[in-house]
């Protein structure tokens, strides 16, 4: 009952967030164009590459398309429907978390929903183009559709993650921004080109290789297993991100600075 | 029984010192240093059902800390608060059930909403059934007189408007405790005296416990039976406001306009706050002198018009924040 009701707040905060972003019509409809639009000047330039090269680091044209697609559904994903994740330390720094602190509901879901960025919508979009244009096929359809899920929300818990060392480091966001940056860099490349100490860091310290390559791998091979890791690994980043943002919590200091909730 | 139980509560902030200029913010990142801030100092009371409770003190007294440490907003160093039998560092959502909180200068509404959407919205966050919300919003629409505004964004709303909205979204939930910190902050008189009127009638017709803060005297005066002061972290008086009123005034003022000039000398129990030559102003302590012994001292075949008040509250205020300090 209380993830029900959870739910519904949830909900009902995604819809007010786009009557938010459609009050300006021609913002909220050209950042979405534009983000597919940036998207696919990315992809140009890789079709420039596979002029010279036919292989990159066991990376054809097609798949490349499906790691550019599924990198762009990961960040869509993250951002359309948990952006306040990614402005957590600019809520802890500057007691912004008190009007959540005295609601009944999940803190954590409450502050990271409660904001959309619509120009994730066209990295959502360009996401499904990109897989279809890899396979037309609805099990590589839904395949895609559930890793870009858990890969957006390993995003969204590294984003939770490091932006709550506001809480110890009163200012972490440098820290989250170059993290979150990181993964969204190296998930454009396929994962073939690393190799030794730089492959084993995108597997760990920057957890792009759990986010984006595994499941990119998975579903080139139909690899079930690395799913179902992916599954996992995506759920200890939730339970990481909620330890961490509640034991910060306790340190939460508030502030007296004039806000308003726009 | 009490419906709210403070006890020995403390709180202590590390502040990050800083010595002024660009060689002062080096030295901070060198070798930062701080100090300790004792926002709230072992501070204990009580409070009954359906009280209205003024909780008061000059800035940077403690009062915010110990309302956001009672709403669940922060965690104690010392001391527990037992609210309704919750404990807010336990109980966060338990507690949201039975409070609301008014933070004058923190909006909780969405602005681009109508305040309608808004409380459907906090409906929806206390898991309200969508029919029992729009039959509470007709109720608050008439109670609180919101018709007029009621579909308007928040973000075109006035002040007043906003603050009434924010206050009606705070009792969409009908909670038994409300916190209202400084609800009437840069609000003009007639809409401070609109707000005070929805709080008395809040209290009034839901039986609701109020537990204000303000700097506003009047909103203390008109609406609560009881005043807790604190000061530097520590509460310096807890007492109804008919006691404070008649422990403390027992000082008169009396303004005088004279025929012609008198010279007058403070004596025991008088003393001469203001002597314009025809216009004079004394302060009577009155558990030593009578208001009587002060027009005799004038002369009244000399006085032209008198005026007898009682120290304003705002005064008696300021003095007990002074002579705890």
């Amino acid at each position: 009952m209380a993830a029900k009701n959870q739910i519904k707040v949830v909900l009902m905060s995604y819809k007010y967030s786009f009557m938010r972003e459609m009050l300006n019509k021609t913002s909220f409809i050209s950042g979405i164009v534009f983000m597919m639009l940036n998207n696919a000047c990315m992809v140009g330039q890789w079709i420039v590459l596979f002029t010279l090269k036919a292989d990159f680091g066991g990376y054809g044209f097609r798949e490349i398309i499906l790691l550019w697609g599924f990198a762009a559904g990961t960040y869509g994903v993250a951002h359309a429907f948990f952006a306040q994740a990614f402005h957590l330390s600019d809520l802890i720094v500057n007691g912004k978390l008190d009007a959540y602190l005295v609601q009944p509901k999940n803190i954590l879901i409450s502050v990271i929903t409660s904001a959309i960025i619509p120009h994730a919508l066209g990295d959502i979009i360009f996401a499904y183009v990109a897989c279809f244009i890899y396979s037309f096929n609805i099990k590589v359809f839904l395949l895609f559709t559930l890793l870009i899920i858990t890969g957006g929300l390993i995003l969204t818990s590294l984003a939770a993650i490091l932006n709550s060392l506001s809480f110890w480091l009163k200012n972490s966001d440098i820290i989250a921004d170059t993290g979150v940056s990181a993964v969204i860099f190296f998930a454009t490349y396929p994962d073939g080109i690393f190799h030794g100490l730089t492959k084993w860091i995108l597997f760990t310290i920057i957890p792009v290789g759990i986010a984006n390559y595994i499941p990119v791998r998975s579903i080139i091979n139909c690899d079930y297993s690395l799913i179902l890791f992916n599954i996992l690994a995506c759920i200890l980043f939730i339970a990481f991100a909620f330890i961490i943002f509640y034991r910060g919590l306790k340190r939460y200091a508030s502030g007296n600075l004039m806000s308003a909730r726009v | 029984m009490a419906i709210i139980e403070v006890k020995k509560l403390s709180k202590t902030f590390k502040v990050k010192l800083k010595e002024k200029g660009l060689i002062g913010s080096l030295k901070a990142i060198i070798k930062p240093k701080y100090k300790k801030v004792e926002a709230v100092k072992n501070i204990s009371f009580e409070i009954e059902k359906g009280e209205v409770v003024a909780f008061i003190g000059p800035n940077g007294a403690g009062k915010s800390t110990t309302i956001k440490m009672m709403t669940s907003i922060l965690y104690p160093d010392k001391g527990s608060i037992n609210i309704m039998g919750l404990d807010p560092t336990k109980d966060r959502k338990k507690l949201a059930y039975q409070i609301g909180t008014v933070f004058g200068q923190k909006e909780q509404l969405w602005t681009h909403l109508t305040p309608y959407d808004n409380f459907k919205f906090f409906g929806a966050i206390y898991d309200i059934n969508p029919s029992v919300i729009e039959k509470k919003i007709d109720e608050f629409r008439e109670l609180f007189e919101l018709d007029e505004f009621i579909n308007t964004p928040v973000r075109n709303l006035s002040l007043g408007q906003r603050i009434r909205c924010e206050i009606v979204a705070s009792l969409i939930h009908e909670p038994k405790i409300l916190f209202l910190d400084e609800p009437t902050i840069g609000l003009d008189p007639v809409v401070k005296e609109n707000i005070r009127t929805l709080i008395k009638r809040m209290n009034k017709e839901y039986k609701t416990t109020i537990f204000l803060t303000s700097h506003d005297v009047s909103d203390i005066e008109k609406l609560c039976k009881r005043v807790i002061i604190i000061n530097n972290g520590q509460v310096v008086l807890d007492d109804s406001m008919e006691n404070l009123k008649y422990h403390y005034l027992n000082k008169k003022l009396v303004d005088a306009k004279m025929k012609e000039k008198i010279n007058l000398d403070d004596e025991e129990g008088i003393t001469i706050l203001k002597d314009k030559g025809y216009n004079l102003k004394l302060e009577v302590d009155i558990t030593k002198r009578s208001v009587a012994d002060a027009i005799k001292l004038l002369d009244p075949d000399k006085i032209i018009d008198i005026n007898i008040s009682n120290v304003p509250l705002e005064d008696i205020i300021s003095n007990i924040y002074k002579n705890k300090e």
